[in-house]
């Protein structure tokens, strides 16, 4: 769950990370009344929850009320990597000196959890880590580790802190290495760290993103306004849908429907289909152990894409049992029925008590059962997956 | 010979008493699974399927000497449970749910390396050595005692690898599912190297995916592999997924691409396969 900047800022604070003054605004008017008051230049942010935001035209500096009003309306317009802004983020124009980097993420591979800082923060930190490893110093630490204070001092030495701060940067470090274990983060960062002017250090963005699987044990960020929240970018309205359903979707391009299990086959079948020359018309993962509804819904997400021709389905039965997946496609033909082919597999737990229901609901209403294929164990699933990609080609589309 | 679990090794379930506790306690006896009891705090006395039920792990292991553990809990009791096991000397654990919190992960590791344990999953299907023990979710049609071992991310590849393995006469003889969280007890290089000690494995079907981290790590051990390893990895055509920030990006680089990561594996020395049926080509070739 990534956060905004002004919540992940709200974090910082409570860990004594400094930051600037700082006021949200939700309408270009309201923009306009909070820096009437402040009556200094200020910083205009779009709050969106995508990087990439100041190179999109983001973040704008307006000098008084009447330029912020003209620049928050235009802001307000902007949509950033599928992004609208609903809110800006108002803060007193900083004058920087210079620009730090620090930042703690997890190194899946090797099971630790890694501190990061540079001398040189900003928009190009990726860049400075590939052409300038030398210029990134990485730290990796136990999950049960505390920070040392005297290797967070040899941190801030090291990315050239200025000697009188060396003791606040190492605690601005060892706060975001605990803010990091208390909220089950997967990333926090500072970019930058600002060195003001005037020789102070502000946190100047703040890029949080916590573990959505231990939100739960967290209540305390929704007593501080933070609603837990799924992350998105741009999503078409079917996958938009299926989110509301719980069921993880992508749209893709092709005309092949894919009904698979899990997602372990959800990505390997769209594999086969491009080997065997065809194109998946969608990504889908049924989750571990669906109900019936929910193999139903997955069928009627496919059913109303216009540009599936044919629906190519996979069960191999484990924790999501067969019977659960026949009755859940009967339901949809009894509901819905099917106007396109539809090829299937489905062997695994329970295979026999799949098969007796969909040979039972046959014989009840063959006419439901017209455009399927059915096929069990038998048949190899790359038998399938061809059949799928051959009766696509003679449904014509792309 | 097998890996990790025999028709010796001595099981419990931690949530034993719960719906999938039961049914899949059930399921494995029913297999030939050497199940002595498990665990549910607050029930100790009880039965399931005939086998005693204990309040902790500690009291589980004194009386039945249980040395495998298959965890059916809801995910935010996984690390107290898996740490509390491998505490009470289990050695061997199957974490079958989903969305184990990362960091929660993270300890389970560290202690599972500090006492020698090896931990599979979360999100798991388990393991599976044919004919002996089914330990976990995995449907027993798909299996048949032989000699390819396999490794996986995926409970559906698992069994349409074995399914493939079982029809064309090759049979398994251990097939492990590494889980699909981000944070995973094991890695492929761990287990391929489980199988590399096994005299009856003659060849290793590894299938890795799109996204994750442990497929590289492979990279390290195959060459010096006696045992020839097959590669399958998942998303080759798959749309680029989402990153994580500038710090992932520092600290994983490039994310590899499944394209990237099976060129990789096949420098290394692996066989690679694009589709299920490439299996048993592959390992004629082999004269496995």
């Amino acid at each position: 769950m990534r956060l905004y900047e002004y919540e992940g800022k709200q974090l910082f604070e409570k860990f004594k990370i400094p930051v600037s003054a700082r006021r949200l605004a939700k309408s270009p008017d309201e923009v306009f009344k909070i820096v009437e008051k402040m009556k200094e230049p200020v910083v205009l942010k779009a709050q969106v929850l995508s990087g990439g935001r100041g190179k999109a035209g983001g973040i704008k500096i307006a000098e008084g009320a009447n330029e912020a009003r003209t620049y928050a309306d235009e802001l307000f317009k902007l949509t950033i990597k599928g992004y609208p802004v609903d809110a800006i983020l108002i803060e007193p124009k900083l004058d920087i000196k210079q620009e730090y980097y620090i930042g703690v993420t997890i190194d899946r591979a090797n099971y630790k959890l890694v501190l990061i800082a540079s001398g040189e923060g900003g928009v190009d930190i990726e860049e400075t880590a590939e052409k300038h490893p030398d210029k990134i110093f990485k730290l990796p630490l136990d999950i049960s580790e505390d920070v040392y204070t005297f290797d967070a001092l040899l941190i801030a030495k090291k990315i050239g802190l200025p000697q009188e701060l060396i003791k606040e940067g190492a605690a601005i470090i060892i706060s975001l290495y605990n803010m990091f274990r208390k909220y089950d983060a997967k990333l926090v960062e500072i970019n930058p760290l600002v060195l003001t002017a005037d020789g102070k250090l502000l946190a100047a963005d703040a890029r949080v993103s916590l573990d959505d699987d231990a939100v739960f044990r967290h209540p305390e960020l929704q007593e501080m306004g933070i609603e837990s929240r799924h992350e998105e970018g741009e999503m078409t309205p079917r996958e938009k849908q299926a989110q509301d359903w719980g069921i993880p979707y992508l749209d893709l391009d092709g005309n092949i429907g894919m009904f698979p299990g899990g997602a372990g086959f959800g990505i390997m079948g769209n594999d086969f289909i491009h080997h065997y020359g065809g194109q998946p018309a969608n990504f889908m993962d049924s989750g571990g152990g669906p109900s019936p509804e929910r193999i139903a819904k997955m069928l009627v997400l496919l059913d109303q894409k216009p540009e599936v021709k044919v629906i190519f389905g996979a069960r191999f039965g484990g924790i999501s049992r067969c019977d659960d997946f026949a009755k859940g496609v009967i339901m949809f033909l009894k509901d819905h029925g099917l106007s396109k082919p539809l090829v299937m597999r489905m062997t695994g737990n329970m295979w026999q008590e799949g098969v007796r229901m969909f040979e039972e609901a046959k014989e009840a209403n063959p006419e439901l059962f017209e455009h399927i294929e059915f096929h069990g164990i038998e048949t190899p699933i790359e038998e399938i997956s061809k059949r799928a990609v051959e009766l696509a080609s003679l449904e014509g589309g792309n | 010979m097998a890996i990790l679990v025999d028709k010796s090794s001595k099981v419990m379930v931690q949530g034993m008493t719960g719906g999938a506790g039961k049914f899949h306690t059930a399921r494995m006896l029913t297999y030939g699974t050497n199940i002595v009891g498990g665990t549910s705090p607050g029930k100790g006395g009880q039965e399931v399927e005939g086998k005693p039920v204990f309040d902790t792990v500690v009291e589980c292991v004194e009386n039945t000497g249980a040395d495998v553990s298959a965890i059916f809990l809801p995910a935010r009791f996984v690390m107290e449970a898996a740490i509390e096991a491998i505490r009470a000397g289990v050695k061997f654990l199957v974490i079958v749910p989903e969305h184990i919190p990362i960091h929660d992960m993270l300890h389970v590791r560290r202690e599972a390396v500090a006492h020698g344990a090896t931990v599979i999953g979360g999100n798991t299907a388990g393991v599976m050595t044919p004919g002996e023990a089914n330990l976990g979710i995995m449907p027993d049609i798909a299996f048949k005692p032989g000699r390819v071992g396999t490794v996986s991310r995926s409970g559906s590849i698992t069994y349409y690898v074995a399914d493939t393995l079982t029809r064309t006469g090759y049979g398994e003889t251990t097939c492990v599912g590494l889980g699909g969280d981000p944070v995973l007890g094991s890695t492929f290089d761990e287990i391929l190297l489980k199988f590399e000690d096994d005299p009856k494995t003659k060849a290793v079907v590894m299938c890795g995916e799109i996204g994750g981290v442990y497929e590289e790590r492979a990279c390290n051990v195959i060459p010096d592999m006696k045992t020839p390893v097959l590669a399958m990895i998942g998303g080759i055509y798959a749309p680029p997924g989402k990153r994580m920030g500038h710090a992932g990006a520092i600290v994983e680089g490039k994310m590899g691409t499944a394209k990237e990561k099976l060129e990789m594996l096949a420098d290394a020395g692996a066989h690679p396969c694009k589709t299920f049926l490439d299996i048993p080509e592959t390992l004629k070739k082999l004269g496995v």
